[in-house]
């Protein structure tokens, strides 16, 4: 092809011999690949050491002690007329319960023939839960043909029973703890044995209300998740048709210039603004200004959206540009409209990236705690489950992260289980989350 | 240019169906066609032919508008489809894309089955008042690309899992289905080995009895072998217009001459 001469080959040598330049290469390809197995080896060992310690701390909470005794539902105090009039039975606080309770646990103590020195009803209190006795008047308020009789009933029991029992209580620990003392953890093991005292699954954990500090044993994370759970309704509902129309009208309509380029500037930037900014731009736009509830899901979801409507976008643009430009011309050249080529062929074919980028976005702001912290949707927020679509988006609420928050915070060991086990639940809604949006991405994906 | 020798010129009067003027087109600050004149006549088949980069196929693509998708692109000039300016104010580009088709470079039908790539086009320009009718357009237009025998058992399987040429051929169809009155086509054949390459060409020749064809080729061969007008541009010039035995055997511009017998492109 050209006539200037080919100059001499410069590798001579045999290609059995390697030469020190080859070697050298070698050697740093051996050397990344080291690296690279390495830097994997950690995370792994990481992650493990992270999911171990959840698991390890977090399991208790999904275990709670229970006393199983029978009590006598005593009509002489809980129904003083005898009309088991259901207004005159409202009457009688917990208060009132508490004797028979702890009379029943005495009478159970001494029938079971364990040693100890407690020998007063008043003893048996610092066994039992606080909340033993709404316990028991819930069910008999529920059922009031129960009074006078003698009812099997399985009580919480307190919560450095439940510690003690888990080994999370030592002995050593309860000298200067006004709440429990030796003798009954002696007890407790007697009991124990003598079976009135039981371990079982704490099913509360998963579907109950926040506690008081004072009782750990009574605190769940069921009403938070129905906070999390509405407030993905909203973001759900908001930034999926907001951020799929938005990407469309950028990525396939607007003409490309200074304002469109400013945009994509501002929308890249909204997803690296720390979350806690979209919090106080909630507290002010949707509480302070637009006078929405306070602590609401409703607001929470409002703010989240915010928070996750750039990550959402920049997803679905990502997977409207990876459409290659062919199908965009095959349908223009049949003589699609503009409109017709973008929601007949691109847009399905864009779509599973379109969900799993909404789904992981989901995610991010399932997880999200720090914008609750300035709506108010953490603190000792203990309602009961919302009834209804209205009460559940408007009435004050918690999430899931925010509960998790608020436990951690409290100074009861206890509560610090509880924390470790709501993450257990969290993260178990975020592999859900991320598994659906696995099986989506393979559903919709399309051979070419 | 009707001065020129007559060789084996089809002797029946043909009328102009595109007829161009003074097109230009810039690319931004791009001049990518200087001052296109060319009419292109009715159940015909034309090649443009020129090296990479010489506007061919943005000439072809202002002919039925693709250019428009393109923000930087600017077209003048006058082109007019049957007497009509297609750059019109009052000219929808979706309704000149029903009448002038297009089959592009790569295979590209949708990721849908056989049928539905045929019967999308007919069925958002409503051709179709029933299934039946449907179905017999699809199989007209199946039988027109040349691939009915090929796939009429198994319209339901996806269009891209046929081969590269049955692709191509699919495409031609799915373009003949919205029974357009133009045929503009992207280099077809660049993708395709040369067994399919001659099945498109051999249907190139058959579509040429309804419609007017336009062919953008690299190959000078295949625009000797398809068309009977060609025209060759160079450096975003018309250099020479005219029957192509006239081009390829007797070329009055040197460039090309040269660009024929391969001493440039």
């Amino acid at each position: 092809m050209t006539d200037a001469s080919l100059p001499e080959p410069r590798h001579a040598r045999s290609l059995k011999e390697v030469d020190a330049r080859t070697n050298q290469r070698n050697r740093a390809e051996t050397r990344f690949r080291a690296y690279g197995i390495a830097a994997v080896a950690t995370g792994l060992v990481f992650l493990l050491v992270l999911l171990g310690a959840i698991l390890f701390n977090g399991v208790g909470a999904f275990q709670q002690t229970f006393i199983n005794v029978p009590v006598y539902l005593d009509p002489a105090k809980l129904d003083k007329n005898g009309e088991r009039n259901i207004e005159d039975i409202k009457k009688v606080s917990t208060f009132g319960y508490n004797p028979l309770i702890e009379q029943a646990l005495l009478d159970a103590v001494q029938e079971s023939g364990a040693k100890t020195e407690l020998d007063s009803a008043a003893d048996m209190k610092k066994l039992l839960s606080a909340s033993a006795a709404a316990q028991i008047r819930d069910t008999v308020i529920a059922n009031p043909e129960l009074i006078g009789q003698t009812v099997d009933f399985r009580l919480l029991a307190a919560s450095r029973v439940d510690g003690y029992l888990k080994g999370r209580v030592q002995r050593e620990d309860v000298t200067r703890d006004k709440n429990i003392d030796v003798t009954h953890l002696d007890l407790t093991d007697e009991l124990h044995d003598a079976g009135i005292i039981t371990k079982g699954f704490n099913m509360a954990f998963i579907t109950g209300a926040d506690a008081s500090e004072s009782r750990p044993e009574q605190a769940g994370l069921g009403v938070s998740m129905l906070g999390s759970f509405f407030m993905m309704l909203v973001v759900l509902g908001l930034s999926l048709p907001i951020g799929v129309a938005a990407s469309i009208y950028l990525e396939e309509f607007a003409p490309q210039n200074r304002f469109t380029d400013l945009i994509e500037v501002n929308i890249s930037n909204l997803a690296a603004v720390p979350s806690i900014v979209f919090g106080i731009l909630g507290l002010a736009a949707f509480i302070q200004f637009a006078h929405l509830p306070q602590s609401a899901p409703l607001v929470g979801g409002l703010t989240l959206t915010l928070m996750t409507l750039p990550t959402i976008v920049i997803s679905t643009r990502a997977s409207l540009k990876s459409v290659p430009p062919s199908i965009r011309d095959a349908a223009l050249g049949v003589g699609a409209s503009k409109m017709q080529a973008v929601f007949h062929h691109v847009l399905p074919m864009a779509m599973p990236g379109i969900l799993t980028g909404t789904i992981i976005g989901l995610a991010q702001a399932l997880g999200e705690t720090a914008p609750l912290l300035l709506i108010g949707m953490v603190g000792y927020i203990a309602t009961n489950p919302p009834e209804g679509l209205a009460s559940g988006f408007l009435d004050p609420n918690s999430a899931m992260p925010a509960q998790i928050f608020e436990w951690a915070k409290r100074a009861d060991p206890a509560y610090y289980e509880r924390a470790w086990g709501g993450i257990i639940i969290l993260l178990v809604f975020l592999m859900t989350m991320n598994i659906i949006a696995i099986i989506l991405r393979r559903r919709f994906e399309r051979r070419w | 240019m009707y001065d020129a020798p007559t060789l084996e010129r089809d002797v029946t009067q043909a009328t102009t169906k595109f007829s161009a003027r003074n097109v230009q087109v810039w690319y931004g600050d791009t001049h990518a066609i200087k001052d296109v004149d060319v009419d292109i006549e009715d159940k015909t088949v034309t090649a443009f032919i020129g090296p990479s980069g010489c506007g061919k196929s943005t000439f072809l693509r202002c002919l039925n508008r693709m250019n428009d998708t393109i923000d930087v692109c600017r077209v003048e000039g006058d082109i007019r489809l049957d007497g009509e300016d297609i750059y019109d104010k009052k000219v929808d580009p979706v309704q000149l894309r029903a009448k002038v088709g297009m089959v592009f470079q790569k295979p590209n039908p949708f990721p849908k089955s056989i049928y539905d790539n045929i019967a999308y086009g007919p069925r958002i320009h409503g051709l179709a008042r029933s299934k039946a009718e449907l179905d017999e357009i699809v199989e007209n237009a199946l039988r027109r690309g040349a691939i009915w025998d090929e796939v009429k058992d198994r319209l339901d399987a996806p269009g891209t899992g046929l081969s590269g040429g049955q692709q191509q051929r699919l495409c031609i169809a799915r373009a003949v289905a919205t029974q357009p009155e133009v045929l503009l086509m992207d280099e077809p054949c660049s993708a395709l080995d040369p067994i399919a390459t001659a099945q498109v060409e051999e249907l190139i020749d058959e579509l040429r009895a309804n419609f007017s064809v336009i062919i953008v080729t690299h190959s000078m061969q295949q625009a000797a072998r398809v068309s009977q007008k060609t025209a060759f541009f160079h450096l975003g010039e018309l250099v020479e217009f005219g029957e192509t035995g006239h081009i390829f055997t007797n070329p009055e511009d040197e460039r090309t001459e040269s660009y024929i017998t391969g001493r440039i492109g």
